[in-house]
């Protein structure tokens, strides 16, 4: 096994800085570099200012908290459940925060705040049922883990049935706007939104890096974990509700970008990373590049016409992870 | 004074249609677009940005055709509107192309798609309007909002009265002819039509006929093909691929009238914009319903 050297770290933060710095000075209007050096200082021409700093600014920064809450969260499910193909959307997270906003949708709110909460609380309550179902379906009073993920399969299906019935009676009005918000999108980015997103990253996230060594210990199968005195239930719930927390924030602030959360933690692996807190820290700043890019990508390359960033983040990720994948065996 | 007696009635004249100007535009200024902003009526705009074809079709009619920076992917109408750079969707459009095209006046429809977009170009310091056009009289009122912007609201008001001048006669000619029932066929999978809240369903009534889905109060509504059979219409409206596809689809022979080959092939650029053509909507439909009336 190859290993993960000093220098990885730098070329991912130089990855991350050289793709947002791109996305900062390319958009659907050409603003030439050195009006862009000057609007991100405040001077020139208004116009270039408010499309650097009102529009494209906010929009990377955005995309890459986005990316680095998924791929952290992926990253952190993955070891947790002991399942490579764990991710906040296969676990019902995102169907749950889905059926929240389009609910506001289909009520008619009009309020970005009300939906951006709505999504939020329809993930968190769909953690909520998959850990109770979990509780129940097992035989014991303790949640089993392998039970937990397909309580969360099982509640993201029932998400997706509440909101296609939910759609089904919305006005043509309503759906679009739902439908954009399902294929995930940053082009809503604000200054408070990004803010908010970092905000709740810099707490959950910094949990889920200090519980790192728990998960590395559940990584190695429920078992092993108890004889090395972990209480497998209480860290693998842990876990499991600090990831969804995440994934809800991102839902929240970009929709559903599906394929980063599963894929990007596959890769850091197959760059040597075994131990979860530098695979959590290294997932997010790949996934953080990907979705920058791929956010990049959606508005530049049918302009002015925009694409759904979850549909490129998968046509993006799935060439790389084949890579990667016939690279390690 | 009574030397010149006609130039005192000249005066007269003149004095009272500034003050009916003055009050249109007071009026104007204390009003609200619909997304219930406040307009505000400075020097007539320069470059403007229209995002839906209804607002692009008023504006090239009353001559502010040449002060369009950019408009929507749907607006063809007129031909030299095709000169106007394309700026994609009307809805949810691409706040960065429109900012780019530097105008200093923004036409959305009021959709609540557009509610970010709009809060985005007035933060910009952009002039911006969000305007409902579902109505025949949403097509008046936005007309006569847009004369006075541009101040030039004699030429709106011509627009105005010529359309409305249009209906009026169609409406008298089909007052006293037996009205048939139509079906509107608006799109396909899933089924939707017209309702009374569009003004689709006025333009319908005008030219003497009824909408068998009066009765949905929006300006449409999704239903099903076995009710559209139940309520028997006699003619089924439908745009060129509507009708493709009603054709082609065996599930369409339980409808009468689109087994009888009594389906009106409409021109969906024209009858389907609440805007300057109303008129020669009214009279094409007009026309298709009641053949005998208009030689």
């Amino acid at each position: 096994m190859r290993r993960f050297r000093g220098w990885y770290w730098l070329a991912l933060a130089v990855a991350l800085i050289v793709v947002s710095m791109i996305a900062v000075a390319t958009g659907a209007v050409r603003v030439s570099l050195g009006a862009v050096a000057n609007a991100l200082r405040g001077r020139g021409d208004p116009t270039a200012i408010a499309i650097v700093r009102d529009l494209r600014l906010p929009r990377v920064v955005l995309g890459a908290l986005v990316g680095a809450g998924l791929g952290a969260s992926g990253a952190a499910l993955q070891g947790a459940l002991r399942n490579p193909l764990a991710e906040p959307y296969l676990l019902g997270v995102s169907g749950g925060a889905a059926v929240g906003a389009v609910i506001a949708f289909a009520l008619g709110a009009a309020s970005d705040a009300v939906i951006t909460l709505a999504a939020f609380v329809g993930g968190i309550g769909a953690v909520f049922i998959a850990l109770a179902v979990a509780r129940v379906g097992g035989r014991s009073a303790r949640t089993d883990m392998r039970t937990l993920l397909i309580a969360g399969v099982i509640v993201g299906a029932f998400a997706n049935a509440a909101i296609m019935v939910a759609l089904a009676n919305a006005s043509p009005n309503n759906i679009r706007g739902a439908l954009w918000w399902m294929m995930g999108s940053a082009v809503d980015a604000t200054w408070t939104r990004a803010a908010w997103l970092g905000l709740s990253l810099l707490m959950a996230g910094g949990a889920l890096v200090y519980f790192a060594r728990e998960i590395d210990v559940l990584s190695l199968g429920e078992d092993a974990a108890a004889s090395l005195g972990v209480d497998v239930e209480r860290a693998g719930r842990r876990a499991f509700l600090i990831s969804a927390l995440i994934a809800s924030a991102t839902v929240a602030a970009a929709g559903l970008i599906g394929f980063v959360g599963l894929v990007v933690p596959h890769i850091a692996r197959a760059m040597g990373l075994r131990a979860h807190r530098p695979l959590i820290l290294a997932s997010a700043l790949v996934a953080a590049t990907l979705v920058v890019a791929a956010d990049l990508a959606a508005r530049t390359v049918d302009a002015p016409t925009e694409l759904p960033l979850g549909a490129i983040t998968a046509l993006l990720g799935v060439p790389f992870f084949l890579i990667q994948l016939r690279r390690v065996t | 004074m009574f030397l010149y007696p006609r130039r005192g009635i000249a005066f007269a004249l003149i004095a009272l249609v500034l003050l009916a100007c003055g009050e249109s535009r007071r009026q104007v200024n204390a009003a609200r677009d619909d997304f219930g902003n406040p307009i505000h009526l400075g020097p007539p705009p320069k470059r403007i940005v229209s995002l839906s074809p209804a607002t692009t079709e008023i504006l090239f009619t009353i001559g502010a055709g040449s002060r369009l920076v950019g408009r929507s992917r749907y607006d063809l109408w007129p031909d030299s509107a095709r000169l106007v750079p394309d700026l994609g969707d009307g809805m949810r459009p691409n706040v960065e192309a429109v900012l780019g095209a530097r105008p200093d006046l923004v036409l959305l429809y009021a959709s609540q798609d557009n509610r970010n977009a709009a809060d985005r170009f007035r933060a910009a310091g952009i002039n911006t309007l969000a305007l409902k056009m579902d109505q025949i009289a949403h097509f008046r009122r936005v007309t006569a909002l847009l004369g006075a912007l541009l101040h030039d609201s004699a030429r709106a008001q011509i627009v105005i009265d010529s359309v409305q001048h249009t209906l009026d006669s169609v409406r008298r000619a089909t007052a006293a002819v037996p009205r048939p029932t139509v079906f509107w066929h608006i799109w396909d999978s899933p089924l939707i039509t017209i309702g009374s809240g569009s003004f689709m369903n006025e333009l319908v009534e005008i030219a003497g006929a009824r909408n068998i889905y009066a009765d949905i109060h929006g300006a449409s509504g999704q239903i099903a093909l076995e009710d559209v059979a139940r309520r028997d219409p006699d003619f089924v409206l439908a745009g060129p691929e509507g009708t493709r596809q009603i054709r082609s689809d065996p599930r369409w022979r339980i409808v009468r009238a689109a087994r009888d080959g009594k389906i009106i092939v409409v021109d969906t650029g024209m009858v389907a914009r609440p805007s300057v053509r109303l008129g020669e909507a009214a009279v094409s439909l007009a026309k298709a319903l009641h053949p005998g009336l208009f030689k």
